[in-house]
């Protein structure tokens, strides 16, 4: 399976049924992301961003209209369809990053590397030093800083093929040169994947280049 | 070395004293309920023997025989009242009386030129009280053979009586059915002769007669027998339960008794009520063990509710998030089983020399086990059932 489109049809989070929302360029119309294309999804804080990561990740539900990959609604797809899914078509860094604090950064990353085999211990020391925490890999990441933990997921989530890479608020707390950094080393992966980026940002976004810009 | 992470992520919270609270209550259940069936099966032979001619449901029941019987000529025999009586009884499933030949019968056995003959008598009962193959049992018109089922303490007469003392050589119970037994049958007025051959169908420890097929009775009866059928003097009935108090209060008030009652009903019903007893708390403490292992695992999976998700966001599938909660449940039921079987060979070896000098034959051990393992395999089952659904609903947030 390769997921070339995503489609939003009439979608709207079941949490804004009875507000008034201003006209959204995601939401209660039709749209589509395409493989290979790069995207930005802006939103004040409550828009729904996270809440569209979600939904096209399968982990949440609560919307109405459909959402498609390719043609298929995906709440159509079972849960073994849905983690193969996970593990070659979509990789997602949530906003919340879902690292095990418990473990260390080299452990949270392997978790996700040996399910998927798809990065050698070298390439994933080379990505640990251009973003610049090779040297805290064996820290057991609970006890990092938000911006390294973020470094972290944002390794872990190209650690697997993908046809899209949803970002959610990546590189929130990162500053200017590693934003750039993270950019360089996702736009690499998904340039090599022919794959799709979603970003969202609030208000410190990847510095893709050339978006497309949509706002919720 | 990712099965270890898993391990390690999911494992946290468990709670030891809880699994091995299981084990402890899930053994203790196990071991109630293997012990008391290994005791069942191991002691019941005391009771039951193991008759196949008659089933443990029938009873053979006739009035007890006083000096007033003797001296007075006073009859023994079941009349009418009494029969409707017995009918009407709660316990009462079916009833026949034993029929009883009106003509002389003698027997020989000619065994290489020593032989011995005797009086004999036949009774009958209908061929559906009966366990007997057909092909082994039963009678038709014109044949010259007929099966007879006879007391097993005419054997021992023989054997340790008789053949003793006048010199005969022993003879097993297969041996015995293969010697040719030669019967005739003489109507009362002596007008009449029949020859038959007899064969043994089988020994009866609680038929203390000479049965022949119902069917030959009857012709016999009509070919040779003087026409006043006299009331019977023995009546075999099926019975709900031959354990039942009230049968025996009943037949005590009439003063009548169970014929050939070695067995003991009362002390089978006793020792049946007194193992149920035990099993039922052994299921009731299994049961409990059940819900103690499916809380410690629920409880557990839902403290690691967040992690599973996580797992499940990364792509790892039910079958690597289910393993760790598996292998506790499988895990610690193995342990406990092993642990009540081991228990219950333990308890036997105290008394099962104990039993076999009481004169029991040992049962098997495989029922005991398959039970425990069945009843093992349950509370895996509903584990790994609630395991899956718990995984399910970490699925989504």
């Amino acid at each position: 399976m390769q997921i070339n489109e995503i489609t939003l049809e009439d979608m709207l989070p079941r949490v804004f049924i009875n507000e008034k929302i201003p006209v959204s360029e995601v939401w209660n119309t039709r749209l589509s992301f395409r493989k290979g294309n790069r995207y930005r999804v802006e939103a004040a804080s409550g828009g729904g961003k996270s809440s569209l990561c979600s939904y096209i990740f399968g982990t949440r539900t609560d919307y109405n209209g459909t959402l498609y990959f390719n043609n298929t609604d995906i709440k159509s797809l079972s849960i073994p369809l849905w983690q193969d899914i996970r593990r070659k078509n979509i990789a997602y860094l949530p906003q919340e990053l879902s690292l095990f604090p418990e473990l260390t950064a080299w452990e949270n990353i392997q978790l996700k590397n040996s399910l998927t085999g798809y990065a050698d211990n070298a390439k994933i020391g080379q990505w640990l030093d251009r973003i610049g925490i090779s040297a805290r890999k064996d820290y057991p990441v609970g006890k990092m800083s938000i911006g390294q933990q973020q470094r972290v997921a944002i390794i872990r989530s190209i650690c697997q093929p993908f046809d899209f890479i949803l970002l959610d608020e990546p590189v929130s707390h990162l500053d200017a040169e590693n934003n750039r950094i993270a950019t360089e080393i996702i736009e690499e992966e998904a340039s090599k994947n022919g794959a799709g980026i979603i970003s969202t940002s609030v208000g410190n976004p990847l510095q893709l280049s050339d978006p497309v810009i949509l706002s919720l | 070395m990712n099965q270890s992470l898993i391990s390690r992520l999911l494992y946290k919270n468990t709670s030891v004293a809880r699994i091995a609270g299981f084990i402890l209550s899930n053994f203790l259940g196990l071991a109630i309920v293997l012990g008391g069936l290994q005791f069942y099966t191991d002691a019941r032979s005391i009771w039951e023997d193991d008759e196949s001619f008659i089933h443990s449901d029938y009873l053979v029941i006739n009035k007890r025989v006083t000096s007033q019987n003797t001296f007075n000529g006073q009859s023994s025999s079941f009349s009418e009242e009494d029969l409707s009586d017995i009918s009407s009884q709660p316990w009462m499933k079916r009833l026949a009386p034993f029929s009883t030949a009106g003509y002389k019968i003698y027997a020989s056995i000619d065994q290489g030129g020593k032989g011995i003959s005797t009086n004999m008598f036949f009774e009958s009962i209908p061929d559906s009280f009966v366990d007997v193959a057909s092909s082994q049992w039963g009678w038709r018109e014109g044949s010259n053979e007929i099966p007879v089922i006879i007391s097993k303490d005419y054997l021992s007469l023989y054997n340790f009586g008789f053949a003793a003392s006048a010199g005969l050589p022993q003879m097993s119970e297969g041996f015995m059915s293969g010697i040719p037994l030669k019967l005739t049958l003489r109507s009362n007025d002596g007008l009449r002769t029949l020859q038959f051959n007899g064969r043994i169908a089988g020994y009866s420890n609680r038929l203390n007669t000479i049965l022949v097929p119902q069917e030959f009775m009857d012709w016999s009866n009509r070919e040779l027998g003087s026409e006043n059928i006299q009331d019977p003097s023995r009546i075999i009935v099926e019975v709900s339960s031959p354990g039942d108090v009230a049968i025996k209060e009943y037949l005590d008030t009439k003063d009548w008794e169970i014929a050939g009652d070695k067995t003991n009903a009362s002390a089978s019903f006793l020792l049946k009520v007194v193992i149920g007893i035990i099993l039922a708390i052994g299921v009731v403490i299994t049961l409990l063990s059940l819900f103690i292992l499916l809380l410690s695992i629920s409880l557990l999976m839902e403290k690691n509710r967040d992690r599973l998700h996580r797992l499940l966001m990364l792509g790892y599938g039910l079958q690597a998030t289910g393993r760790p909660y598996r292998i506790i449940a499988i895990g610690s039921s193995l342990i406990a089983l092993a642990l009540a079987i081991a228990a219950t060979f333990i308890l036997r070896s105290f008394y099962i020399d104990a039993l076999t000098g009481l004169g029991a034959t040992p049962g098997n051990l495989w029922f005991t086990v398959c039970t425990g393992a069945l009843l093992t395999l349950l509370i895996i089952l509903l584990n790994l059932f609630s395991i899956r659904k718990k995984i399910l609903r970490a699925w989504r947030i």
